[in-house]
């Protein structure tokens, strides 16, 4: 704040014409903001919010089950908590990627239960832990697929090249609707008579299919970015092939490619609203269909600010949580 | 070397038996819903209306044609996000890199809006509260000129529907906030010596940018502006959330009337390879153009 007023100073001397835009500017934003502040408190009805809280959360998830959804988003938001602070033990510390791939098989065991809990079809699942599991699940698959694809892309054998060039570029040329698409009504017509695949299941292998062409990608200019001398190093050592990848290559590609994986995550975080036009009732799915009760017609503003602030605070919250990663594996470097 | 060839073949062998699994699949799939894989369909009538069409089309019309109304409204609605989300991505990069810093400040809180929120519920805003939002009320600013309500937009005789117009308004501002960024990282990547350069030959500062800096900060926009293009082009698709006819949604249509997936899908990707290679090869063109400018 001080630097803000200090930059507004310094704005200010610059030149006369300067300043007044600077005084115009600063005029209009505090109408809009005093403007948007008395619609929020006194115009806006927020009871299409308030009273569908646990809509926007669960779906149309059975109500005496809710606290299992609940118990994994609960556990997902510690965790990341967790790996904020950065726990100081060293072994909790190597536990924690452990831990995040984790709560992905608990989180498909809460959701749909079995093994001493009642089952739930997945069309009950909905709202935010719908797609947060959308997009967790995607992503820890497409995390190896892409590393895989961006091997294959570096490759030597110039049919393993190939093929994973030409999945890869006709993967991202495609837009990511016809994709779901093909997940939706063409993965039927490819499997075996008897053979069906839930269709959030094959929302998420849709998903994984696209994504890990970007993945790839971005890994691929992690690899390019380590120095051929630490290739040459590790063979002098004596490492084989499989580990030059294993131990040298990858984990450097990767720590390159974390902002740039990120970013995938996040935009994956937000794509998973296509899903809303193909059939599930993820978050924005839930909106519509809140949009669509007679009871809370035309609340149109009053749903869309409500939806775009949870997506802004969860990719935000995202983008922070890997910020604070990038540093913290930047600190090892210079440790070493 | 003969084991690098043994790898090959494996992998040869086992994509040649997946691929064979799934096109069996496919084929006793198809003949058991009685659809063999045929495109003469295409030139059955539609029988489907089109709220928009930029050439004459009638629901006797052939699917091809329909199909091909939809490509031309995806082009459309494609071509003038470009330009739109071109002027609002410089305006902007402009302002967060030389701006006064309150317009910055703005500007920043412009781009975390817009990055950080799916395009599909920026679309639907645009749609539902930007456009049908104004229910009956008819905005003039300029009379005679310009007239929004919930029919679209007039501007001087050329009337924009408000399908097209939501979609042309959420397309450009969500690409506008990514073509910003590729902007204020081609600025930065001129040398500060070429601002003191201009300033010292007495050019003003506006002046000075358009002049000096921006053709040398070109050949660094460039790139980024095309994957934008790309994205813009792909993004277009979800046009069926607001109702315009696109070729993406003009393929649900059809898919529902004539149950005819795997060639719908096959028609939908060979015209996106279409318009990618369109823009592909336009920037491409622009980028000879820029690159021989400088040359002089």
């Amino acid at each position: 704040m001080i630097k803000f007023t200090r930059n507004i100073k310094r704005t200010l001397s610059i030149n006369l014409f300067n300043g007044l835009l600077t005084l115009a500017i600063l005029l209009i934003i505090g109408l809009g903001f005093i403007f948007t502040l008395n619609w929020l408190i006194f115009s806006a009805n927020w009871k299409v919010v308030t009273l569908n809280l646990p809509l926007y959360a669960f779906g149309s998830f059975p109500v005496d089950q809710r606290w299992r959804p609940a118990l994994w988003i609960i556990s997902l938001l510690s965790l990341s908590v967790i790996t904020l602070i950065g726990p100081n033990r060293k072994w909790l510390r190597k536990s924690l990627p452990l831990a995040w791939i984790a709560t992905l098989p608990l989180g498909i065991y809460l959701l749909s239960g079995g093994l001493g809990l009642p089952m739930v079809m997945s069309r009950h699942w909905g709202g935010l832990s719908l797609t947060i599991l959308l997009t967790e699940c995607s992503l820890l698959f497409a995390l190896p697929l892409g590393i895989f694809l961006a091997l294959g892309r570096q490759s030597e054998l110039p049919l393993v090249k190939t093929l994973s060039s030409i999945y890869i570029d006709s993967m991202r040329a495609v837009p990511l609707i016809a994709v779901l698409f093909f997940g939706q009504l063409l993965i039927p017509l490819f499997l075996p008579i008897g053979v069906e695949i839930d269709r959030v299941w094959r929302a998420i292998f849709a998903f994984t299919l696209f994504v890990s062409a970007y993945i790839a990608e971005d890994i691929r200019g992690g690899l390019q970015a380590i120095p051929n001398t630490q290739i040459e190093a590790a063979a002098t050592l004596g490492l084989n092939q499989f580990q030059i990848t294993h131990f040298i290559l990858i984990p450097q590609a990767l720590r390159i490619a974390l902002p740039a994986l990120t970013n995938q995550a996040i935009g994956l975080f937000q794509n998973t609203s296509l899903m809303a036009i193909l059939g599930l009732i993820e978050l924005l799915g839930i909106g519509r269909s809140l949009l669509a009760n007679p009871e809370f017609i035309g609340r149109y503003i009053e749903v869309y600010i409500w939806l775009a602030s949870v997506y802004w605070l969860f990719c935000t919250f995202m983008a922070v949580l890997a910020r604070h990663l990038e540093k913290r594996l930047a600190i090892q470097k210079t440790n070493i | 070397m003969s084991k690098k060839l043994t790898y090959q073949i494996v992998v040869l062998f086992l994509l040649a038996i997946l691929l064979s699994i799934l096109i069996n699949n496919l084929s006793i799939n198809l003949s058991r819903s009685g659809l063999q894989l045929s495109f003469s369909w295409l030139l059955r009538p539609a029988s489907f209306a089109l709220a928009e069409n930029p050439l004459p089309y009638s629901p006797s019309d052939t699917y091809a044609w329909a199909l091909f109304m939809g490509w031309l409204n995806s082009l459309k609605v494609i071509l003038s996000s470009l330009i739109l989300a071109t002027f609002i991505g410089v305006f902007i990069g402009i302002v967060r890199t030389v701006g006064n810093s309150v317009l910055g400040f703005l500007a920043a809180i412009y781009i975390t809006l817009i990055r950080q929120t799916p395009l599909l519920l920026q679309l639907m805003f645009w749609y539902f509260v930007a456009f049908l939002g104004l229910k009956d009320s008819i905005f003039m600013p300029i009379k005679g000129m310009i007239s929004i309500s919930n029919k679209g937009i007039e501007f001087l005789g050329l009337s924009l529907s408000s399908e097209f117009s939501a979609l042309l308004f959420g397309l450009s501002v969500f690409t506008g906030a990514y073509i910003a960024e590729v902007v204020r990282g081609g600025i930065l990547s001129v040398s500060r010596g070429q601002w003191e350069a201009f300033r010292s030959l007495g050019f003003s500062e506006i002046n000075g940018l358009f002049k000096i800096i921006i053709p040398q900060a070109l050949p660094a926009i460039i790139p980024g502006l095309t994957s934008q293009y790309l994205n813009l082009a792909k993004n277009s698709t979800l046009a069926i959330a607001v109702g315009y006819s696109d070729i993406y949604a003009i393929n649900d249509t059809v898919i529902n009337q004539t149950g005819r997936t795997i060639e719908s899908f096959i028609i939908l990707l060979s015209s996106f390879f279409l318009l990618n290679l369109l823009i592909s090869n336009l920037m491409e063109v622009i980028n000879k153009i820029t690159l021989n400018s400088k040359k002089i």
